[in-house]
């Protein structure tokens, strides 16, 4: 429990509206999307600059209180859940987006500011800030930061790690720091920003983020592939990158996600396919055109049953955006929506698709899989009931052998949703314990009280 | 709906369904289009929060408290929430649901109880005693605001409202009901027969509106069925948790136009189209599936109905101004109809359509929710009015008497040029008089 002393002090920095302990909005701010995760935190406060969260961790530090970061709470393994109570900070009311540096090609905004808006706002000035996780319209740039967020472009454009130049942030000791810069180039010292991006808020807590931006693309073409057999997707994924394209776009969805999603949309897509890949490639006109036929060839080589060409900028969008959807389409058919984040180099595409169809009739369960198909990124999703104790056995069950598969193909557990709450075992079975050892010693260094995020990544007790 | 098991602590009359609110799958994607989550950034007055705040309450690990009957009514109960959920949770659905649960819990005390029924049990169950008491109009403004005024502590009414609600009554004609022929026959070619549902706010406040309606349906070659009889479609009721009399009403209504042998039954009120689109559910357990069903294939908006028919544009007149449309959240989010009035607004030789940012995004007004939370519903209805202002338009159209009076009343305010009109007026406008 927090003491009055420590509640009194918060006002005093903060003022008393940013100061929250009823009990229904604790109850609102203890889970994010992952399913089944809820913890109430004894009080949330809502800074409104780096002076303030600075204030609010060195009072944490001072009174022993265990403080959890939160952006919109859209993470997908419980990153931002406050296990052991104690503070919840919220950032989504820091949402300025303080510069756009159109010399340097930089902007420089506050943690909570939403995806979206920065992609909007720098668009505007004529620049491209490419990651583009599924809840851009949601997801603050602090928890993108955090857990490293991917998006549908990253097979061409990388991940939020790849555009972060530098990271204002307070450390548990209560102490304010800077890393990185607007230097292209930067080695001076231990690529400190670098192990802060996917710490998943348990080594410092971001307050502001300078990201590097780029020019847009000039031109793009956009494709949907129908496939009557989802190997046949995934061979065709392979196909492209062996033949040395780069597509910025490469999304599968499956029958159940295609069904889900068009319920949701109602744009016209196959329900009768058995997967569909949503392709875009973009940049100068030339390169477009001769990739956008490279491609076409290959979708028929391989035997795609049918191939359609969005027909302007509008179609293209509106499919990126039914993409978008499909978690959260996918819950339509079943209580609860069991998400993973299996990821495999690409060349295993097919052999992964194989593994869940089997697997999924072994353990007699519904499962949607969609996912960043040019990444080896795919997202196999449980349909279930979390009331049906025996179905969310053989969830687990399902899970536990898929992974064995693909940590033996060389895949990993979590490509793009971090590690949280949801997944600290399989980490474990990834890196190993000497892995793990490595991991909490750095965590030790940082945070010896345990306080920041505490409960995430690994387990306390974990060797 | 009427009779469930008890679920968890909900009383058991009008609880929401366990189902309902562990469909969420707190993705998020209602926190943007949410106009309360916009205004306070507090996540139980989003979407997701008062799901949430229900599961609790169904899962016993909330009581049903003073704050979650203030989230059921700080709800504008818009439903973009509802357009934005990929996984089918209607968040404004189970809020209007908790609504009824708040009074079944917190009695209102004397004064607003007896306000409230007289309201909503005595007069707008009965069209005539409505029709008498605006007459005279101007007496009743005055008692009615008087009344108001002397009781406005008991209802919570939020500051500043005497002058928003004196301000935002128009100029009062009188009711249209008593005038409607209960038959206005089609012209030109027949192209069949609808029933008109003319509800209570534009007989009385809007009644030249609805007279645009009758004649525009019966220019494109449409008898024309107004029964007298017809009661409100109770959208109140539901709003205020009273969903008993609502059942009453559409009881008697259902009966009304399936008797009256019409192809379809049109609105011009995207309030009492949504409601009566919901009968259906509302009835489940009260009137015959099929009887539902066929009532239920019938209801049309206005202007869903008039673009799945085509509009018959020969002979229409040129209007030469350029117009901005304003969705109603009744009609775009309840009812899916964004694409229709576009349709036909763009059909009208001459009109310049163009476009305002966040379109379908509430203007505030949201039945009494703009006199109870007077201030959060002026900040919502700014952002609305400079989206319009940025279209320069001459013209905003909307089509719901809600919006109509909130959105007048904010451009006499902000002193801006822009004409508002129903969509029923402008196509009444390029519509031939045939007198």
């Amino acid at each position: 429990m927090i003491s009055q002393i420590a509640i009194q002090l918060l006002i005093d920095k903060l003022g008393k509206q940013n100061v929250i302990t009823a009990a229904e909005d604790l109850l609102v701010l203890g889970y994010d999307s992952t399913p089944g995760l809820h913890a109430t935190p004894d009080l949330v406060v809502y800074p409104t600059d780096s002076d303030q969260v600075q204030s609010v961790m060195q009072i944490a530090r001072d009174h022993k209180v265990s403080i959890t970061p939160r952006g919109s709470g859209t993470g997908l393994s419980g990153g931002s859940i406050p296990i052991n109570g104690g503070i919840v900070i919220c950032l989504n009311k820091m949402n300025k987006i303080l510069e756009i540096d159109e010399e340097n090609l930089t902007a420089t905004c506050q943690a909570g500011v939403v995806t979206l808006d920065l992609f909007n706002a720098v668009a505007a000035k004529g620049l491209f800030y490419p990651p583009d996780p599924g809840s851009q319209k949601i997801s603050t740039l602090g928890g993108n930061v955090m857990e490293d967020a991917g998006g549908l472009r990253g097979l061409k454009y990388g991940v939020t790690r790849d555009y972060v130049m530098a990271l204002k942030c307070v450390l548990p000791d209560g102490s304010l720091l800077r890393t990185g810069g607007k230097s292209v180039k930067d080695v001076a010292g231990y690529a400190f920003k670098d192990l802060l991006v996917g710490s998943e808020g348990t080594l410092a807590i971001i307050t502001e983020i300078t990201v590097k931006l780029i020019p847009p693309p000039q031109d793009k073409r956009t494709f949907l592939a129908y496939f009557d057999n989802i190997r046949i997707a995934g061979e065709a994924v392979s196909k492209i990158i062996a033949a040395k394209i780069i597509p910025s776009t490469m999304e599968i969805m499956d029958k159940a996600t295609i069904n889900c999603v068009e319920d949701y949309v109602k744009i016209g897509l196959p329900r009768e396919m058995a997967a569909l890949l949503l392709i875009e490639v973009d940049g100068h006109p030339a390169m477009v055109a001769e990739e956008a036929e490279s491609i076409e060839r290959i979708l028929k080589e391989v035997g795609a049953a049918e191939v359609h060409v969005a027909k302007d900028a509008e179609e293209a969008a509106s499919l990126a955006a039914a993409r978008r959807t499909a978690l959260s389409a996918l819950a339509r058919v079943s209580p609860t929506t069991l998400l993973e984040d299996a990821t495999v180099p690409r060349s295993m595409l097919a052999d992964t698709f194989a593994l869940i169809e089997k697997l999924t009739e072994k353990y007699g369960l519904t499962v949607g899989t969609f996912g960043h198909a040019g990444d080896g990124n795919l997202h196999p999703t449980v349909l279930c009931d979390e009331r049906d104790n025996d179905e969310m056995k053989r969830a687990h069950a399902f899970y536990d052998e898929l992974y064995d598969q693909v940590l033996a193909w060389g895949g990993t557990v979590s490509g793009e949703h971090g590690i949280g709450i949801a997944k600290k075992e399989y980490l474990a079975r990834q890196i190993g314990p000497g892995g793990v050892a490595v991991m909490k010693r750095i965590k030790q260094a940082f945070d010896p009280e345990g306080l920041l995020n505490p409960g995430k990544i690994f387990a306390d007790d974990q060797e | 709906m009427t009779e469930k098991k008890k679920l968890g602590n909900f009383t058991d009359q009008d609880a929401p369904q366990y189902e309902d609110v562990l469909q969420c799958m707190r993705c998020g994607f209602c926190l943007p289009t949410c106009p309360t989550f916009a205004l306070t950034g507090r996540e139980r007055s989003s979407p997701r929060g008062r799901v949430a705040l229900a599961r609790a309450v169904a899962e016993q690990k909330l009581e049903f408290t003073d704050a979650v009957k203030e989230e059921a009514f700080f709800c504008l109960d818009c439903r973009a929430c509802t357009t934005a959920c990929p996984s089918g949770v209607r968040a404004g659905e189970v809020m209007e649901v908790c609504r009824s649960q708040s009074h079944q819990r917190f009695p209102l005390h004397h004064v607003g109880k007896s306000f409230r029924e007289f309201i909503l049990q005595r007069m707008l169950p009965n069209p005539g005693l409505m029709e008498k008491s605006m007459l005279p109009a101007r007496l009743y403004q005055r008692l009615g605001i008087q009344w108001l005024v002397r009781h406005s502590k008991a209802l919570k009414l939020g500051p500043a409202w005497v002058e928003k609600a004196e301000g935002m009554m128009p100029g009062l004609e009188a009711p249209l009901r008593p005038q409607l022929p209960e038959l206005t026959p089609a012209r030109g070619e027949k192209r069949g027969r609808v029933g008109f549902f003319l509800g209570c706010i534009m007989t009385l406040m809007y009644p030249g509106v609805s007279r645009q309606t009758v004649k525009v349906l019966a220019h494109q070659g449409f008898d024309v069925i107004t029964p007298k009889q017809t009661k409100c479609c109770g959208a109140p009721h539901l709003n205020e948790g009273d969903r008993q009399t609502a059942r009453e009403l559409a009881l008697f209504n259902l009966n009304l136009f399936l008797e009256a042998d019409v192809d379809h039954i049109v609105t011009d009120c995207a309030g009492c189209g949504a409601t009566l689109k919901e009968y259906e559910e509302l009835l489940e357990e009260l009137a015959e599936h099929e009887r539902l069903a066929a009532f239920r294939a019938k209801i049309r908006d206005i202007s869903e109905f008039l673009d799945q028919v085509g509009l018959r544009t020969e002979g229409l007149k040129r209007i030469s101004k350029s117009v901005t449309y304003h969705e109603p959240c009744h009609l775009c989010h309840a009812q899916g109809v964004s694409s229709q009035p576009r349709n036909l607004i763009k059909q009208i030789p001459g009109i310049d359509l163009r476009e305002m940012n966040e379109a379908s995004w509430c203007c505030g007004s949201a039945a009494t929710w703009g006199l109870k939370f007077s201030e959060e519903s002026q900040q919502v209805l700014d952002r609305k009015l400079n989206n319009v202002k940025q279209t320069g338009a001459d013209i905003l159209v909307t089509a719901n008497p809600g919006c109509h009076l909130q959105l007048a009343w904010g451009l006499q305010q902000g002193g801006l040029p822009q004409q508002i009109l129903h969509i029923m007026e402008l196509l009444g406008m390029a519509t031939p008089d045939h007198d």
